[in-house]
């Protein structure tokens, strides 16, 4: 295994080879379906999905309203345009003999539909409301227009989700484990991002100005996507290369305000910050390409919080016929940062403990990946994905902490559609980490797995989707585990406007490498290794559903169960002290989320808002799980005319009741017990400068602006208010 | 249902959800907190049985480490605690307690205290000599048991959670200076 992954780059030469050989088998002409959609006043709609019904042909428009659809063999096709807000219009009776064709439509304004395109769920193309899990999607237009740099700050806002920090929650999955494993997997265009060694989710080096949109799978999805994905799937879809020459220049400038408290201000001045992203899209032929360079820079809020980031992505297809494609992918990160990890106590809430001033760290990691497609005699499309990850990070103590990780992936999956009524999912996987660090040791770990799932579509209009995955994983020394993951869903079309959907799945998580072997000290907190650890189980049950009384209502709602087995967290071992990640939990985590979106002024004003509730125990201790909230509720009002548009964020969690007391108890994190309920309001106005016939749009954000001071994890009060402008240029 | 009635019935959300923002828009969440008195607190676990010989057991707080028989000062005790009940096989304590260093309960000063133990005497009446005090118990930081670990109280702090575990018949390294 050693010697296959080291050398790794005589491995993508023969992936070529493979692809070649591949090439000469695939004779079958295919052809494009391509065209324009524009609203009822011409104007072109980005993000309507246009799909091939019963295929899993699919795409979205671009700002031009363009779109493209491509290696469709001959046949005749239902084609269906729908967004959010406008009529679906289907096309039927598209014949494909000998040449590609072109479509354009018209969509008329309404208040609401719900029908979008996700491609996450079942690895191709499907529609949201064929779905036996809950889903959400995050376009890509709201990171410029609330000025979003991150990628987390985003997902913040969606509905049952809650971020403790940089570490995300999907219905109670996770609490906080100190930047090691996460229990969602992330992912860019089905690539899974998360690193070597501690297993995190680094949002920060997701591009964000370059994304489409985000995808999010709630609920247990290890039967598609193994260890990770234990508590669901966010799918971080990148934008479609322009047809013609498109450069993008999106920039923004803000300050932090002053803190509400006097004695917190220790700077004495309104913290700035700025970001800049340059992009250029292109295509020359068969070729094209998307390149993006940004710099982000904040001085902070908080004293040694600052950072410089500098963010790289690119990503080239090449066509080799109209049926076979490679995608490769280039996203680089550095950061320079002060290292703060909690303050010196309240009444200093923003500056960190005397031993600790002047912390800083630095970043380095890159991702690297290759995506190979081919539609092989009409009826399989074969998908390779390799990955190559690489984290570098080192900080400035006295003995300084530094650790390398090195992640190999690779998957090959085959999707089929043998007939219209079922679609077979398979694919197999491996992948291979080894670290060299001063906190984890230099251990290495290797995993393998194989999936297959059916989605049968029956006339009833009923779809069953049943899947199995298998894992094989195997950390450095310690014991190699399998793991088996079925799962089961229904999605049932009672009527057009209300569709009930049912899932019961299991998955399952292995430890990291930083749980089984992080050995460290650092501001008073000292984690030990521990070598006992096994993998984390859990079987999550959900019955949903959603329906649209008006074309202007839409209404959602979901119960939902989960039981974890031997779920890891850290905690102290009483006989010493010291921090540790074991599997001493039982958990049970149970809930119910509802969502209304309402259009109250067709194509102008639309609210919407989102409830979840959430009990999430240890039910060996019989206490709430750690940093997680019982309520949770967001809210949106958006308005648009005029080329104007106002948008209200509201967001409420309520105080979470465990945290990590033990820090607390200690001295470590004075006042760090200090936690209220969050409330938080960002307020945003646009303006398209179309009417001056500029390709630009000008924001300006707010937000937090009842300056609000809240803590998600002990010790860190979170961003007090910040104004900001922002603009958006494409020429 | 009527158009008319289902805007109507909108701005109801609207209006609560305004007036949800006016409210809170009142309250600032975290607010810094008034400083607290210093001090400390944990509890010692007996966990062997209470040799008869044992007279009398205390909890001691040094402020500089026990390195020469010179450092056992009245000086560098800044806390004794008073006498732990005999046969005790928990025993919970607090520097807000009555002890007998200091002599009057209150805050505790911050810093370092580089020896905290549970001591025992024979002795027939409380002594302060170093020869009539043999340490049972001494408390340690980060698992450690190499060496004593040092308890840190923050400015205005309260520490919790300074736990001994006391093993009669395991004693720990005593301090120079003993029989």
């Amino acid at each position: 295994m050693k010697i296959i992954f080291k050398n790794i780059f005589s491995g993508t030469k023969l992936l070529f080879v493979f692809i070649i050989l591949i090439e000469g088998n695939s004779l079958a002409q295919t052809y494009s379906i391509t065209g324009k959609v524009v609203d009822a006043n011409l104007i072109p709609l980005q993000g309507v999905n246009v799909v091939l019904l019963n295929t899993y042909f699919g795409s979205a428009t671009d700002e031009n309203g363009n779109y493209e659809i491509n290696k469709i063999p001959l046949g005749s096709y239902t084609v269906e345009f729908s967004a959010i807000g406008y009529e679906r219009i289907r096309k039927e009776n598209i014949i494909i003999t000998d040449e590609s064709i072109s479509l354009d439509v018209i969509l008329k304004g309404i208040a609401i539909t719900s029908e979008e395109v996700l491609i996450t769920a079942g690895k191709y193309e499907q529609k949201k409301s064929d779905l036996p899990v809950s889903s959400e999607i995050v376009y890509g237009n709201i990171f410029s227009e609330r000025n979003f740099s991150n990628l987390e700050d985003a997902i913040r806002f969606v509905p049952g989700v809650v971020m403790t920090e940089d570490q995300v929650s999907i219905r109670g999955s996770s609490g906080y484990s100190r930047g090691t494993g996460s229990r969602a997997l992330l992912a860019i265009d089905g690539l899974p991002f998360y690193t070597g060694d501690t297993g995190e989710i680094v949002w920060e080096m997701i591009p964000a100005t370059e994304l489409q949109r985000v995808e999010i799978i709630k609920g247990a999805a290890s039967s598609l996507y193994g260890s990770s994905a234990i508590g669901g799937v966010i799918n971080a879809i990148t934008r479609n290369i322009s047809d013609e020459p498109k450069t993008i220049v999106n920039g923004f400038y803000g300050v932090y305000d002053k803190p509400y408290y006097n004695e917190w201000d220790w700077s004495g001045e309104r913290r700035p910050f700025n970001g800049l992203t340059l992009s250029h899209s292109n295509k020359l032929s068969d070729f094209g390409f998307n390149l993006s360079f940004t710099r982000l820079e904040d001085l902070g809020y908080k004293q040694d919080d600052d950072f410089k980031k500098y963010i790289g992505f690119l990503k080239t297809v090449y066509n080799f016929t109209p049926s076979s494609s490679l995608t490769f992918l280039a996203n680089t990160f550095n950061k320079r940062a002060g290292n703060f990890l909690y303050w010196k106590n309240s009444r200093n809430a923003l500056v960190p403990p005397d031993q600790n001033l002047g912390d800083r760290i630095e970043t380095n990691r890159y991702l690297f990946g290759l995506i190979y497609k081919n539609l092989i005699v009409n009826k399989f499309l074969l998908n390779i994905k390799t990955s190559y990850y690489r984290n570098y990070f080192k900080d400035n103590e006295t003995n300084p902490n530094e650790s390398t990780s090195n992640l190999y992936r690779g998957e090959v999956q085959l999707n089929t559609n043998l007939n219209d009524f079922l679609i077979l999912t398979g694919g197999v996987e491996g992948s291979y980490s080894k670290v060299n660090s001063s906190l984890f040791g230099n251990p290495d770990a290797f995993s393998i797995g194989l999936y297959l799932v059916s989605d049968i579509n029956f006339n009833f209009p009923l779809i069953v989707s049943v899947g199995l995955r298998y894992d094989y994983s195997k950390l450095d020394s310690l014991n190699g585990s399998g793991a088996v993951s079925p799962k089961i869903g229904l999605n049932y079309k009672l009527y057009d406007n209300l569709i009930l959907r049912s899932s019961l799945g299991t998955g399952f998580r292995a430890p990291t490498l930083s749980e089984a072997f992080t050995s460290t000290s650092t501001a008073g907190i000292t984690v030990k290794p521990n070598p006992n650890i096994k993998s984390e189980n859990n079987l999550t049950v959900e019955f949903g559903v959603n329906y649209t009384p008006f074309t202007f209502l839409n209404l959602d709602l979901a119960l939902f169960q989960s039981e974890y087995y031997d779920m890891i967290e850290p905690g102290i071992d009483p006989s010493d002290g010291l921090v540790f990640f074991s599997n001493v939990v039982r958990a049970r985590i149970q809930g119910y989320e509802t969502s209304f979106v309402i259009g109250i002024l067709p194509e102008q004003l639309s609210l919407s808002l989102s409830y979840t509730y959430l009990w999430a125990r240890d039910i060996e201790k019989d206490e709430a799980l750690k940093y997680r909230p019982r309520h949770i509720f967001y809210s949106s009002l958006d308005f648009r005319k005029w080329n104007f548009e106002l948008g209200i964020n509201f967001r409420y969690t309520s105080k979470v009741e465990e945290i990590d007391e033990e820090l607390v108890d200690l001295g470590i994190v004075v006042d760090g017990d200090l936690r209220v309920p969050v409330y938080t309001t960002d307020i945003k106005l646009g303006y398209d400068l179309e009417y001056f016939q500029l390709p630009m749009s000008l924001y300006l954000n707010a937000k937090n602006i009842f300056n609000y001071n809240y803590v998600e994890l002990l010790g860190n009060l979170r961003q007090i208010r910040s104004y900001s402008f922002g603009f958006y240029l494409t020429i | 249902m009527q158009l008319k009635n289902d805007t109507s019935y909108i701005n109801y959300i609207i209006a609560a959800l305004l007036l949800i923002l006016f409210f809170y828009s009142c309250d600032h969440g975290i607010e810094p907190r008034a400083p607290e008195s210093s001090g400390f607190s944990g509890t010692i676990s007996f966990i062997t049985p209470w040799p008869d010989s044992v007279k009398r057991s205390f909890l001691v707080v040094f402020e500089n480490p026990l390195l020469e028989p010179t450092d056992f000062t009245i000086e560098n005790l800044k806390f004794l605690s008073r006498e732990i009940p005999l046969g005790a096989q928990s025993h919970e304590f607090s520097s807000l307690d009555s002890a007998y260093i200091p002599p009057d309960p209150g805050p505790f000063s911050s810093g370092s205290y580089a020896y905290v133990a549970v001591v025992q005497q024979s002795t027939e009446n409380l002594s302060l000599a170093r020869k009539d005090w043999f340490v049972s118990g001494v408390y340690y930081t980060n698992g450690d048991t190499t060496k004593p670990g040092t308890m840190v109280i923050p400015e205005s702090t309260f520490v919790k959670n300074i736990n001994i575990k006391v093993d009669f018949n395991n004693p720990p390294p005593q301090p120079p200076g003993g029989n």
